[in-house]
């Protein structure tokens, strides 16, 4: 129903100002990204210490941030790829597996005192407690909410989203309350564990990147190589050829949403170890900037969402630690929202299609 | 002007035709007018119908955008803020050294306190000139950036500028505009003017003048409305949501009907966001939340989109229930019928929630859906034979 | 149809010139029952604080058997915050202030918690004359043009030109001095402050940034954060400072800033005021972390317990056996000291024969040393406590307990 109004690819240039437009539309968003890690290593480089050693923390930080919402965009360019919904409770549901950690934590009996074995064990057993839990309320979701609008205007599954949403933060609400909720720093996550030359690498990144990569990996490896992850992408590049070959198209979406429930859940453990804070509303932004980074990867493109993650976790860093040295000591942290949100919009407009392309039906 | 134009004939043609439509709305006008005296001055219900009257004008003018444009706006707070601020800015101490060195104010047709007050101080049809000018703009700005965007992309983008618009309130403090920052953050910027249009508004001591500032813009807003639809602005804005390319091959200039619908949903939303900044006497960067926006889409969703009538239903129908129903009538009811250790208030987000689900599997064109668009939807639903069951 | 809206609106207008509830500051109060209202975030993080103060509120009613004179008391507690943002809401709290105007029994209203819902509920009770006791507010600009206070305040907030607003508990000034001369005696060479934003927390920090050179002590850093960030890792990292006072309240995410400020620097003191000065931030599961407590220290405007009067002794007896808990949160004596004031004030107004609003006003008004459970009191003009001690409480084994009194130097408080 909707016009694909984007005209997708760039013309071949003609005119001077047309080869601009070209270069820039194919590159502008690289040049941008790009622009504020130069702009600080130049700077630092030209300070008296010569010294990398503060951006280099900060890209540690960004790095290990990201990695959380690699896995929350993951759940988003999966869902948009094969229905193209921009489903809003995904970020929500990354905060039912903090709230999901949070409990087993106490159902556990995890503390500081803990000892190392029961901790991972401990640990473990709650990994898996919040994939799963989250997995089948995403599952539950669409069968209930998505499936009955699956031939509706594209408004009407957006809208019940947002009304999904809506039940998942007040369900968080009713557990924890309305203001934000601290969690036991079980794995002490500020402790350095490697120092290069004054770069600190703490447990808290070793945790996030650690369980992120082989998630992904094992992830992207089953939607490439098995029988099940062929039929997604077939559903995803066309559902009604899809189903003419006999693939069972309501089974496949179902299987996508639990692949984004199981990493959302993930996301929402590591969460809430790394940020020892959690709150009924942290889903709705998280939600946002991992949404942001699915749209930078190039949304439908799963390597492009975790790029994309990595991408905006740098940023926010950036943004949080440095943003006063170039707007003036009245802006802060306070401030990255808006840069996480402006460079959304940026994207949105002059390169919807992300850094890799993306792989959906409606292309461009 | 060729639109104006239309406007006016359209609502001449409106007259006409539709005389026995504007004597029920005439009527049911005079009973809204006469119901403030069922009640005490200052009565809850009042404050209710208050709020009540502020979500019609907002829903109004979201309307615009979504229903009858097509364009999913998910940032209709920022029209709130920057409605709210104008009353903040020009109708309170707020500038109160910016001029003449803190020795005097501006006043324009205020009295009361306002009189006695430092800073600025405009008649409040001034300030709702002022908000809509002010959003109007600000809508075309948030709508600059999604012309060439398909619906969800749409809400994406609007949603962030609706984000931005909040944090910029909240920490607006620290944008300094000479020695004046630009909000007061956290801290409410209070109290702000009562409006002075025939008489005196206090908030201490009547409600009802309120109420009927709302009904009056209320009134002014549906004609509006009601002319737009009608207009040849108002076809190329059906024309568009049903179909861009179609329209636009037809000669719809897109570029210029759309900007249209986001300035004029955004004016409405900013002389509301006037209304309850000057009703509430406080302007405080915490009342600009994302849940504002889906407050106000639920509205017209639940009305039907495009539907003006549907839309002041649902209005009136969601303010009620967000006002009166979940805070006073059903606020025990968890815990009395179901033993749950909760109160309906601190499950309100939930119960919109739900509302915004069951409306769109159970009945996706509204309480009162609009002709047009409920052919839109039985079309698009009639393939599918799981939701006829649903819906039948 | 608009223009004969406006007509008939001009004409509804003067048909009902006047109105108002029930009775204005001098009327003669009819009847033999009483009304005392309360408005508090009874929802979100603030809402353990809201029961506490209602509990004192009951307590102080209960203890007088509901009557004062011939006159029945009845205290009725109002809402004044949104489950939705978990805050307490301006709309709100005016609607709570306009239910005890209409209200012609109404004789007295405690509240607001937030100074921020005072500015907008003082100028509707104001108007009708109701006499209002905060039992929680500090920000300066309510009552007086102190240093803190912004162009216009107070007066503004009083449209009748007469003070029906008085409170228990210190202004910024005083806290903000204690809290830095609290560090000041505990060996920090400068200090590093932090704050929410909100119209208490931006005040108190601007009342420290204000008090600090005259005691003196260096002030590194004065900054804002944002209640909604997940961590506060970039603002703790430009903490140089061996002292770090937090104005932001626990509701407010004030926790996390402190648990990110030590773990950026492990030896920081930490300095917290009235908002976060709480029962909660004392429990470990849901406030300040055991490994952190040594380090945190919170003033607040109760002191020793074991230095209270007979009064003093007495509620907390009644306290205990009334609600079964032995460490009432400070909340509870704020509010139930509110309630106590405004009583016996209702009972001097009721002795020269006819009760009216004004009365009960002019009695708070006239307070001259109060033996209270929060120590001797009088009101000043400006319905400010004449209290300027503070106690500094710290942690040990999850509950909040007396350190040492903190007395401000009358030079460093000035006057208002």
């Amino acid at each position: 129903m909707e016009a694909a109004s984007i005209t997708g690819k760039p013309l071949a240039a003609t005119t001077p100002v047309a080869a601009v437009r070209a270069f820039l539309g194919r590159y502008g968003l690289i040049i941008l990204l790009a622009a504020g890690p130069v702009y600080f290593a130049i700077h630092d480089l030209l300070q008296p210490s010569h010294s990398l050693v503060k951006l280099g923390n900060v890209l540690v930080a960004g790095i290990s941030n990201g990695a959380i919402w690699a896995l929350v965009a993951v759940g988003y360019t999966l869902v948009y790829g094969i229905i193209e919904l921009i489903n809003f409770a995904h970020g929500d549901l990354f905060m039912i597996g903090s709230f999901v950690g949070y409990g087993m934590f106490g159902t556990l009996g995890l503390t500081l005192t803990t000892g190392t074995l029961g901790l991972v064990g401990g640990l473990v057993v709650t990994l898996i407690v919040c994939m799963l839990v989250c997995a089948s309320i995403n599952v539950m979701i669409e069968r209930v909410g998505y499936r009955p609008l699956r031939n509706a205007p594209k408004l009407a599954p957006l809208i019940t989203a947002v009304g999904f949403s809506f039940i998942l933060q007040n369900v968080g609400e009713l557990w924890l309350g309305g203001s934000q909720h601290g969690v036991t720093d079980l794995i002490r996550g500020s402790t350095h564990v490697i120092n290069l030359g004054g770069v600190t690498i703490d447990r808290q990144d070793i945790l996030a990147v650690g369980l992120t990569v082989p998630l992904v990996l094992v992830m992207t490896t089953f939607i490439s190589q098995s029988r099940l992850g062929k039929a997604m992408r077939a559903t995803a590049q066309d559902p009604e050829a899809a189903r003419l070959m006999g693939i069972n198209v309501d089974t496949t979406i179902s299987l996508t949403f639990l692949i984004g429930g199981l990493l959302a859940g993930a996301g929402g453990l590591i969460y809430a170890l790394y940020q020892t804070n959690i709150w009924f509303f942290q889903g709705f932004r998280a939600g946002l900037i991992a949404f942001t980074a699915a749209v930078m990867g190039g949304i439908g493109n799963v390597r492009g969402a975790v790029l994309g993650g990595f991408i905006i976790g740098i940023i926010q860093q950036l943004s949080d630690n440095r943003i006063h040295e170039v707007l003036g000591k009245n802006f802060g942290s306070e401030w990255t929202n808006v840069v996480v949100f402006a460079y959304l919009i940026l994207i949105m407009v002059f390169r919807p299609q992300g850094l890799i392309g993306e792989e959906t039906r409606e292309a461009g | 002007m060729a639109a104006l134009t239309g406007m006016r004939d359209t609502l001449a043609d409106f007259r006409r035709r539709r005389w026995s439509g504007l004597a029920i709305a005439a009527a049911v006008f005079a009973i809204a007018w006469f119901l403030p005296y069922l009640y005490g001055p200052l009565s809850s219900t009042l404050d209710t119908a208050i709020y009540a009257v502020a979500y019609i004008i907002f829903a109004l003018g979201l309307n615009i955008v979504v229903g009858f444009a097509g364009l999913l706006d998910l940032g209709y707070v920022a029209f709130y803020a920057i409605g709210a601020y104008s009353i903040g800015w020009f109708g309170s101490d707020w500038f109160t050294e910016a001029i003449n060195g803190g020795k005097s104010g501006i006043h324009v047709g205020v009295s009361g306190q306002a009189a006695h007050l430092l800073g600025i101080h405009l008649n409040f049809i001034l300030i709702v000139i002022a908000a809509m000018i002010l959003t109007s703009i600000a809508g075309a700005i948030i709508g600059l950036p999604t012309l060439r965007l398909r619906g969800d992309y749409i809400a994406i983008v609007t949603l962030a500028f609706g984000e931005i618009a909040g944090t910029v309130a909240l920490n607006g403090d620290a944008i300094h505009i000479g020695k004046f920052t630009l909000t007061a953050g956290q801290t409410a910027i209070s109290p702000v003017d009562q409006p002075n249009l025939f008489t005196q508004f206090d908030n201490a001591l009547n409600l009802r003048p309120y109420y009927w500032l709302g009904l009056v813009m209320i009134a002014i807003v549906l004609v509006i409305n009601f002319s737009l639809r009608d207009s040849r602005l108002g076809r190329a804005w059906i024309a568009i949501r049903e179909d861009e390319v179609a329209a636009a091959s037809m000669g719809v200039p897109l570029v210029r009907t759309k900007l249209l619908a986001y300035a004029m949903g955004a004016a409405l939303g900013g002389s509301a966001g006037a209304f309850l900044g000057t009703y509430t006497q406080a302007i405080n960067s915490t009342q600009f939340q994302f849940s504002f926006s889906i407050f106000v889409l639920a509205m017209i969703i639940l009305g039907g989109l495009g539907s003006i009538w549907g839309t002041v239903v649902g209005a009136i129908a969601l303010s009620v229930i967000n006002q009166q129903l979940i805070p006073t009538t059903f606020h025990t009811a968890p815990h009395d019928l179901f033993g749950l250790n909760f109160t309906a208030s601190e499950i309100s987000f939930g119960i919109f929630g739900f509302l915004l689900v069951l409306m769109m599997i159970a009945r996706p064109q509204g309480l009162v859906p609009e002709r047009r668009r409920k052919l839109e939807l039985t079309e698009g639903l009639a393939s599918d034979e799981s939701l006829y069951e649903v819906s039948a | 149809m608009t223009a004969v809206s406006i007509a008939s609106l001009a004409v509804g207008v003067s048909a009902c010139g006047g109105g108002g509830g029930g009775g204005g500051p001098t009327a003669k109060i009819t009847g033999t029952s009483l009304t005392v209202y309360s408005s508090l975030p009874e929802q979100g993080a603030s809402g353990d604080q809201a029961k506490a103060i209602e509990n004192g509120v009951k307590l102080a009613v209960k203890d007088r058997g509901g009557k004062v004179g011939k006159y029945t008391v009845t205290y009725k507690p109002l809402d004044d915050s949104l489950a939705s943002t978990g805050a307490a809401d301006e709309g709100k709290g005016a609607q709570n202030a306009r239910t005890a105007v209409q209200d012609s029994s109404a004789i007295g209203y405690v509240g607001e918690y937030n100074s921020g819902i005072s500015k907008v509920t003082i100028p509707i009770l104001n108007k009708a004359g109701i006499t209002q006791i905060s039992p929680a507010n500090t920000y300066v600009g309510l009552t007086s043009t102190a240093p803190g206070h912004e162009p216009g305040e107070p007066d503004k907030y009083y449209p009748t030109g007469k003070r029906t607003y008085a409170r228990v508990v210190p202004k910024d000034t005083i806290q903000a001095a204690a809290l830095v001369t609290a560090a000041k005696q505990d060996g920090c060479s400068s200090i590093h402050v932090f704050n929410s934003k909100t119209t208490y927390s931006a005040g108190l920090a601007r009342n420290i940034g204000l008090v600090a050179p005259k005691v003196p002590m260096k002030i590194e850093g004065n900054d804002a954060y944002d209640p909604k960030a997940a961590n506060y890792r970039s603002l703790a990292a430009n903490v140089k400072a061996p002292c770090v006072i937090q104005t932001g309240e626990i509701e407010q995410n004030g926790v996390q800033l402190m648990k990110d400020v030590a773990t950026a620097d492990k030896g920081v003191k930490l300095y917290g005021a009235d908002g976060i000065c709480l029962n909660a931030s004392a429990d470990p599961t849901k406030g300040i972390p055991t490994t952190l407590a040594p380090q945190f220290k919170c003033t607040i405007a109760t002191l020793d317990p074991k230095t209270f009067g007979p009064t003093g002794k007495k509620f907390f007896k009644d306290f205990s056996t009334e609600y079964h808990q032995p460490h009432p949160d400070p909340y509870a004596i704020y509010g139930f000291e509110s309630a106590s004031l405004l009583l016996d004030s209702i009972q001097k107004a009721a002795a020269s024969g006819t009760l009216t609003r004004q009365k009960v006003t002019d009695a708070v008004f006239s307070t001259k040393d109060r033996k209270s459970v929060l120590g001797t009191y009088s009101i000043d003009k400006n319905g400010d406590t004449t209290l300027t001690d503070y106690g500094l409480y710290k942690i040990v084994g999850k509950t909040l307990t007396f350190d040492r009194v903190i007395k401000s130097n009358p030079s460093l408080v000035g006057s208002g």
